[in-house]
This record gives C-alpha cells, structure tokens and sequence, in this order.
C-alpha cells in the first residue's frame, strides 16, 4: 500500500496542465519515494487522480537553479511492464512527460532489484539519477556499495542517501544538472533481439526509445493499446501481433519472463561486481520481531494482543474517556450553551432556532455528532492504522488470515482495505486497487459496504453496547462475522472471474517516526472533515425540513407496519434508518439516541444494531463504489445490501422472538 | 503442478504401454516382450495364449523361444513367469520407462500421447547412471503418472541423508531452508511476471523462512509473503 495520498481527496486536476520543468520520482515501492519528495517539496503537496484513473500521484514545486519546478511522486512500481494499474499510471508518466528530470529512488540494500527498473529506464533512453536510498540499512547488514564503480558501469549516476536523517539529499539537486543517459544495455536472446527490432522499425520516435516500446509489446503489453492505435495503422497492430505470436511460439516460457530473466541476469552481474558482502550473524531484534508476528503460533498471540491494544486505546479510550469529555464537558457544557445562548439573542425567528439548535439543529445535532461523538474515536483509529503501516506490520497480518480468506475465495491482501474499513469505508473501497483481479474488488467492496462498520459507527455500536452484558456484543458480532462469512462465500463462488495471487512483499519491521505518524494521521482527519460534515449537515438539513413539513410523521406511519411487524422495533426508529440512507454511523447514532432514552429493550437493540451495521453503505462510500465500479455494480450492491440487512433483521427478530431468547 | 503420487488419470493403460511398434532391432524386441510381461503380471494376469498372441508373426516367435533359451522367462503349464535374469532385464526396462514419463509429462509438460512415444525410445538407451539421475532429479518417485509403481533403483535405496533430491519443489525444504532457484513451473504467465519483477527467477538463491500459516519466501533483502501453491511451483536445487 502506497503511504501517501490514498488518504487524500479525489479532486481532479490535471497533472500536465503546467510545462515548467519537471522532477519525476521513480522507484519501487517502500523505498523512500515519499520522504525524498517531502524533502524537495517542502510542506505543500497537492494530490490528485491520474487522469482517467483513481491513482493518486502527489505533486509539489521545489526551487531547482532558481526556478520554480515541478516534482512528480509517481507510484511505487516493481516493473516498468505493468503489472498493475499503479505500474501503469508510473509507465505513462515515462511515456508522456518530456524532457522530465528522472530520479530513480532505490533501496541499497535491494540493489538488484533497483537494477530492473535501472535497466528499463536505461532501455527507454531516459536520462536519470540513482539515489540509492536507505543506505544506513544496507550498512546495518554488512552490504558495502562501490558508487563509483557502480556509475561507470550503468553509465548513470548513482549516489547515496538516507533519507530520513537527510543525509546526502542536497546531492540530489546538485546532480541533477548532470544527466547522461545510461550506458547499461541489456542483450535478450537473438529470436528476442530480431522480434524486438523488427517491431521497433515500426514505432514512431517518441519520448522513450521504440526500442524499449517493441520490448513492452513483445512481451504482451496489453495497456499500450490505446497509445498504439492513436499512432499506427490497424494492419501494423496487427503485424505487430502476429510477430509476438511467432515469436512466442518458438519458446516454451512467457516473453516477458523472459526479458526480466534477462535483466536479472545483467543486474546480479553488476551487483556481484559493486557489492561487498559482510553477513553479520547478529539476528536484529526487528527481524526477529518481524519472524514472531508471522509465527503459527506467537504471530496469533502478538495478533490478539494488537487487537486488545486497539480495542483498549480506540474502544475503551477513544470511544470512551474522549468521547464523554468531548460530548459532555465541551460540547455538553461550553459549546452548545453557548450556540444556545447567541441564537435564542440573534435568531428571534423560532424556526431559524430550530435549524440551528433545535432537535434537528445543525449545531445541536450534525456538528455535536461529527466532533464530541466521532471525530475523538476516528483520530485515534488513525493513529494506530498509521502506526500499524509504520511498523510494516500490517502486511503481516495478511501472512495470518490468508488461511481463511481463501476459505472464501479472496487472499490475505484482502485485509488491508478491510482494516482499513473500520476506520472509513470510504478510504477502505479505493484501497481495494492493490488486489489485482476485478473480481476480487468487487467481492471486497461488496463486503465492505455490507458489514464492515467504520470507526464512526463502531463508535456509537460500542456507545450503545456498553450499558448491557457481553452477550450482546458477542451476538452482535457474530451475527454480522457470519452474515459476511456466507455472503463472500457465495460471491466467491458465483462471481466470474479469477482469484488472484497472494505476493506481497513484507517490507522490514521498523520502528515507526512519531512525526510522520502525526502527519498522515492529521490529513486523514481533515480529509475526514471535509468527507463528512457536509454530510451530517446536509442530513440534518434533510431531516429538519421532513419533520417540518410534515413529512416525517407520514413515513413513520408509511414504514411502521415494516419496521414493528418484521424487525419489531418502535416506529421512532424509522428516522435512523432514513438518515442511515446518507450514513450509517448517523443512523446508529439515531438508534444511540433512544437506546440512552430506554426505548429499546436489549433484543430490540441487538436487531436495530444488526440491521444497521449491515445497512447500505453511507452516501460517500456508495458514490466511491460508482466511481470505482461503475453504476451498474454500485446499484446491484446497494440494492442487494438493503434487502440482505433487513432480511437478516426479520429473521434475527422471528428467531428471538420464537425462542425467547432473553439477552 | 505438483507431485502428487499416485495421482491417476482416467485414461490410464490397463494393460501397460506397448511399444512393440518402434521395436526393430532383437534387443528392442526382447525388451518389449519383457515389458509385455511384466505388465501382464502387473494385471495379474500372465497367460500364455497372451504373450504368444502378442507375438504372432513368425519372427517375433523366434524371439520368444530364443528369450525362453536365454533363461528370460519359463513357462508353467498355461503360465508365464520372468526367470531371475528377465526380471532384473525387465524391472530396468520398466523403470526406465516410467520415470521418463514422469519426467517428461511432469517437468517438461509434455502431453501423455508424447511422453509415452518417447519414453518408448528412451527406455532401451538410457544408462544406469542417467536412470539414477533422473530418478533422484525427480526426488525418486515411486509410482509413474498413471499410478503404477516404479521398480525402485540402487538411488533409491541408498541412506536418505547420503542422497537428497537434487531438485525438489521449494515446499519440501525445511523452513529455513536455501536453494538455487532451477525453473519455476507456472501455467500462469502473470504470476511469472510478478516474481521476477520481485527477482524470484532461476539463478537466483531462495530461502523459505517459513510454511505457516502462510509460506514467506526470500531473496536477497527481498521478503515476499507468497500463496502455497507458488512454492509448489518453485523448483530448487539444494546449495
């Protein structure tokens, strides 16, 4: 997962609207990419979508020999053949910006690895610089680099770094005056070599060598094609097909693994030529924190002890302690007296009163609900999301539930947007781009929407929960486990489409860095902010005109006989459900509002809490699925969430009612 | 792909290969009627009026009582039976067909029709020591892909520790183990992709650090979390 940017907004500006110069960040992912573009560009970035993608690349200016500049951080990529749509959006970039200044950021200790991308650039014709970053970690496990010599032999220039003590950074710019295209080339087989350039001689002069173009096509580059009928004839396309065919024909491996093999083989001869190799025995204790949280046994432990941490800090703490000294002393005491005191005085109009601090009231109702209830809870969220992706532990908790989402036909990955998901299911659905089947997003978005509860109704779920017996908590949960345990069951196996791969590389154990866990935290809350308060007003606003109108005792009445009869709740609780419409955390907080009243009995709760934990999906989540999967599939969806939530609850109420189960 | 022993394909022969028809020479032809009647005795069946029906052109009989002469094989009454030297002549035969098939249809991917016309060849011409090679190459299996056994060879037989697969599926290493990466077997071209961009590709040394609960592979300073059957399909060879 990238650390930067999924967090932010999706506004869409157009990258290349500017032709000032520009920087361009290249490299693999966890490599430092982001700490050298904060470095360049100092505080301000802007982050926005690819055109035409949902991949965020961050953009700032840094000043370069006296002039204002622009610096690209592209996604982090493995490959310069795409793979994924992030190594595609990297790949256009390449293809795309002119005459851009190219910085390759690499990890020292992973130098061959760094060497495939450097070989591809070099195949591109582009000029660049190799910042070899991370140097210090390189250094800490007995790896010596000889830069010089690495230099002359890829013919670019390679430096140092590390970046997070801003060793060696100012060299960045210094040499970046200095560009020379890479010496480096990389010979592939001669039936490769005759393909290779039987293609090139069709392809057009462009920002990056033909040469490089025939060997992405060779190896059955399919998103090249739209690039490729914006400039060549169809019968060319064709030819050019019929060449990778032939040429495919005549081995027994994939192209394209050959061509890495290739590249592999030239990067491990250079790597056997620049390093010097120390092994230190000493295990680190990291890494021997990294083997314990993947351990059949002591990973499970170390797992249900984060899971009590994060229950004791957002649950206990957050939702709690925060949450009552939010609502009740600043909000309780100070806030709202004092907007009760100024509007009774400037707003003599009564329902202009009402508006703001009636029982619909903006402020009373939308502002009290997004700080005092919502927003203590989700910080704290953030700040252990944010230290669980620093740490590199998140990863491995994927290692952990692979087992059982394969039971269900996804894989461990599918974990991080769910985690994610009970902070925000906003953010979670756009985070299901790392895996890499179309089916697989669908399933995870599905599930997500279904019964992920994000942190701000988790938070008012834990509010409501808290005055009754654990059973109810224990129902409540498994309940909705076994509602998203057959429903991705059978998504699973019905959906088309193929499972993906679980690869994922686990990036080392660190210790993570306060401020950086601090930045990401403060623009999660405030791209938070700004996601959701328009919401909660403009709910609030919707409310407060249904009751004024009239409006909202007709849909009680129209919905009473459904709500008492199948889900046998009190006809009070069909205004949650109304304004669960625009977000489930409001509507549960609706339902918190007479469960504190007493006006639900615990079974009543339990089929209330179901029902809206399972409800559809807030207004911004089932927007972000449009955007994500299109309108078709963001209708099934919802559609299918709706009749799934109250299905689940009428049933739910038959059988407490039937059994009488007593809580 | 993975070995599976025993792993049965419906189509399997009933009666055992024949290869009589790439038979030229005595020797092939000897061979073959060998084979012929071990695989009777494999159905358990070893009738005369089989073999000789087998045999029925007139040089082929020649075959068949110069066999008897050479103390290959005897007959009991209506029965068949191999005699010391046939069978070990005859267990070779077997041996070495089943394990180029295995070989073949399993590493090479040949198809079965493919894998069977070449085994047919190479059962007459490979050497013990090829043979054993092959055998340990494969990790000494003991069954061909149809599920018949394979007669077990002196590598076989050998201490376990003296002799080690010299290629294995990275799976059967001990966590912590290292190897040489020799192929990787995938019919699915992106996973390919995916592991060399990662610099997962033959040549390069391999650790498994461990299996559960789920396998994590390493190369170089790279980890990679990986699903099971991947390290299936990773071939190494020990170093």
């Amino acid at each position: 997962m990238r650390k930067r940017g999924k967090n932010r907004g999706m506004e869409s500006k157009d990258i290349n609207r500017k032709s000032t110069k520009k920087i361009i960040l290249i490299g693999n992912p966890n490599v430092g990419k982001s700490v050298v573009f904060n470095y360049l560009t100092g505080k301000y970035v802007v982050v926005s979508n690819y055109p035409g993608t949902t991949v965020e690349v961050s953009h700032g200016t840094t000043k370069w020999r006296g002039k204002n500049v622009t610096v690209l951080d592209t996604p982090g990529v493995n490959s310069l053949l795409p793979t994924s749509e992030d190594e595609i959006v990297t790949r256009n970039i390449l293809l795309n910006e002119k005459d851009a200044l190219i910085v390759q950021v690499a990890d020292a200790k992973n130098l061959r690895r760094s060497l495939l991308i450097s070989s591809q650039l070099a195949e591109m014709g582009l000029p660049f610089l190799l910042v070899l970053n991370m140097e210090d970690e390189a250094r800490e496990r007995g790896i010596k680099i000889n830069y010089q010599e690495l230099s002359s032999l890829i013919g670019a220039k390679a430096i140092s770094t590390v970046a997070t003590q801003k060793k060696n950074l100012e060299k960045i710019t210094e040499e970046l005056g200095d560009l020379r295209e890479a010496t480096l080339h990389i010979s592939y087989p001669p039936a490769l070599e005759e393909a290779v350039s039987q293609i090139a001689d069709f392809l057009p002069a462009e920002n990056i060598s033909p040469r490089s173009i025939a060997i992405m096509l060779l190896s059955g580059d399919k998103s090249l094609k739209r690039w490729l009928h914006a400039r060549l004839p169809e019968s060319r396309v064709n030819e050019i097909e019929a060449i990778r065919r032939s040429c495919q024909a005549g081995f027994d491996q994939p192209i394209s693994y050959l061509i890495n093999q290739a590249r592999l083989e030239k990067a491990d001869e250079i790597v056997r030529r620049v390093t010097m190799i120390n092994p230190i025995k000493r295990k680190r204790l990291s890494t021997r924190i990294g083997e314990l949280s993947v351990h059949p046994f002591w990973g499970v432990v170390i797992l249900i002890g984060a899971v009590y941490l994060l229950y004791q800090v957002i649950g206990v703490f957050g939702a709690g302690v925060a949450v009552d000294f939010m609502e009740e002393t600043v909000f309780g005491e100070y806030i709202n007296p004092f907007f009760l005191r100024w509007t009774e005085r400037l707003a003599p109009v009564a329902w202009l009163r009402d508006l703001l601090v009636g029982q619909y009231g903006l402020l009373t109702m939308a502002m009290t609900y997004a700080f005092a209830l919502i927003l203590p809870i989700i910080t704290f969220f953030f700040i252990a999301f944010g230290l669980m992706e620093d740490s590199g532990y998140l990863p491995r908790l994927a290692v952990m539930s692979n087992k059982i989402f394969r039971l269900i036909g996804l894989n461990g990955k599918a974990i991080l947007p769910m985690i994610l998901g009970l902070g925000c299911g906003v953010m979670a659905t756009l985070t299901t781009r790392i895996l890499e089947s179309k089916r697989d997003r669908i399933i995870v978005t599905l599930l997500l929407a279904l019964g992920v509860p994000c942190s701000a109704q988790m938070a008012i779920i834990f509010g409501m929960l808290s005055g009754f017996s654990p059973m109810l908590v224990v129902l409540w949960a498994g309940v909705v486990g076994l509602v998203l345990a057959v429903v991705g069951y059978l998504a699973a196996r019905y959906l088309p489409g193929e499972s993906s791969d679980f690869v994922l590389e686990l990036p080392p154990i660190r210790l993570p860095r306060i401020g950086n866990i601090l930045i990401k935290t403060l623009s999660r809350i405030e791209w938070y902010l700004k996601e959701a308060v328009p919401l909660f007003a403009l709910s609030t606003f919707i409310l407060f005109i249904l009751d004024r109108a009239g409006i909202m005792v007709h849909i009680e009445n129209g919905a009473a006989p459904f709500i008492k009869g199948v889900l046998g709740l009190p006809v009070e609780t069909t205004q949650a459900f109304l304004i669960g419409f625009l977000r489930r955390d409001y509507g549960a907080a609706g339902l918190l509002a007479l469960a504190r009243a007493h006006a639900l009995s615990a079974e009543q709760i339990l089929v209330a809490l179901v029902t809206m934990t399972l409800f559809v999906p807030c207004l911004a989540n089932f927007l972000v699925i449009v955007k994500e999967r299109g309108w078709k599939i963001g209708a099934a969806i919802s559609g299918f969430i709706l009749a799934v939530a109250f299905t689940v609850g009428g049933l739910l109420n038959l059988i407490l009612k039937i059994t009488g189960f007593k809580i | 792909m993975k070995f599976k022993w025993g792993k049965r394909k419906p189509h399997c022969h009933i009666r055992g290969p024949f290869c009589h028809r790439e038979a030229e020479t005595r020797d092939r032809a000897i061979d073959e009627l060998l084979e012929f009647i071990w695989n009777l005795r494999e159905n358990g069946v070893s009738n005369l009026a089989d073999l000789q029906s087998e045999a029925s052109d007139p040089e082929a009989r020649n075959i068949l009582s110069y066999m008897e002469q050479e103390g290959l094989f005897a007959r009991e009454g209506d029965k068949v039976y191999l005699k010391e030297k046939g069978e070990e002549k005859a267990r070779g035969i077997i041996r070495r067909h089943r394990l180029t098939e295995r070989l073949l249809m399993e590493i090479f991917e040949l198809s079965e029709e493919e894998a069977e016309k070449e085994a047919c060849k190479l059962e007459h011409i490979l050497s013990p020591e090829v043979t054993d090679s092959v055998c340990t190459f494969l990790g000494h299996p003991p069954v061909c892909p149809h599920g018949k056994p394979i007669p077990p060879g002196k590598c076989c037989t050998a201490p376990e520790k003296s002799v080690k697969p010299l290629v294995m599926p990275l799976s059967d290493l001990d966590p912590g183990g290292e190897g040489r990466i020799v192929f990787i077997s995938s019919n699915f071209p992106a996973r390919l992709d995916k592991l060399s961009a990662l610099g997962v590709v033959p040549g390069s040394i391999i650790k498994l650090r461990q299996k559960k609960p789920s396998p994590i592979i390493q190369v170089g300073e790279t980890t990679v979390a990986v699903d099971p059957e991947i390290v299936h399909d990773i071939y190494v060879k020990a170093v």
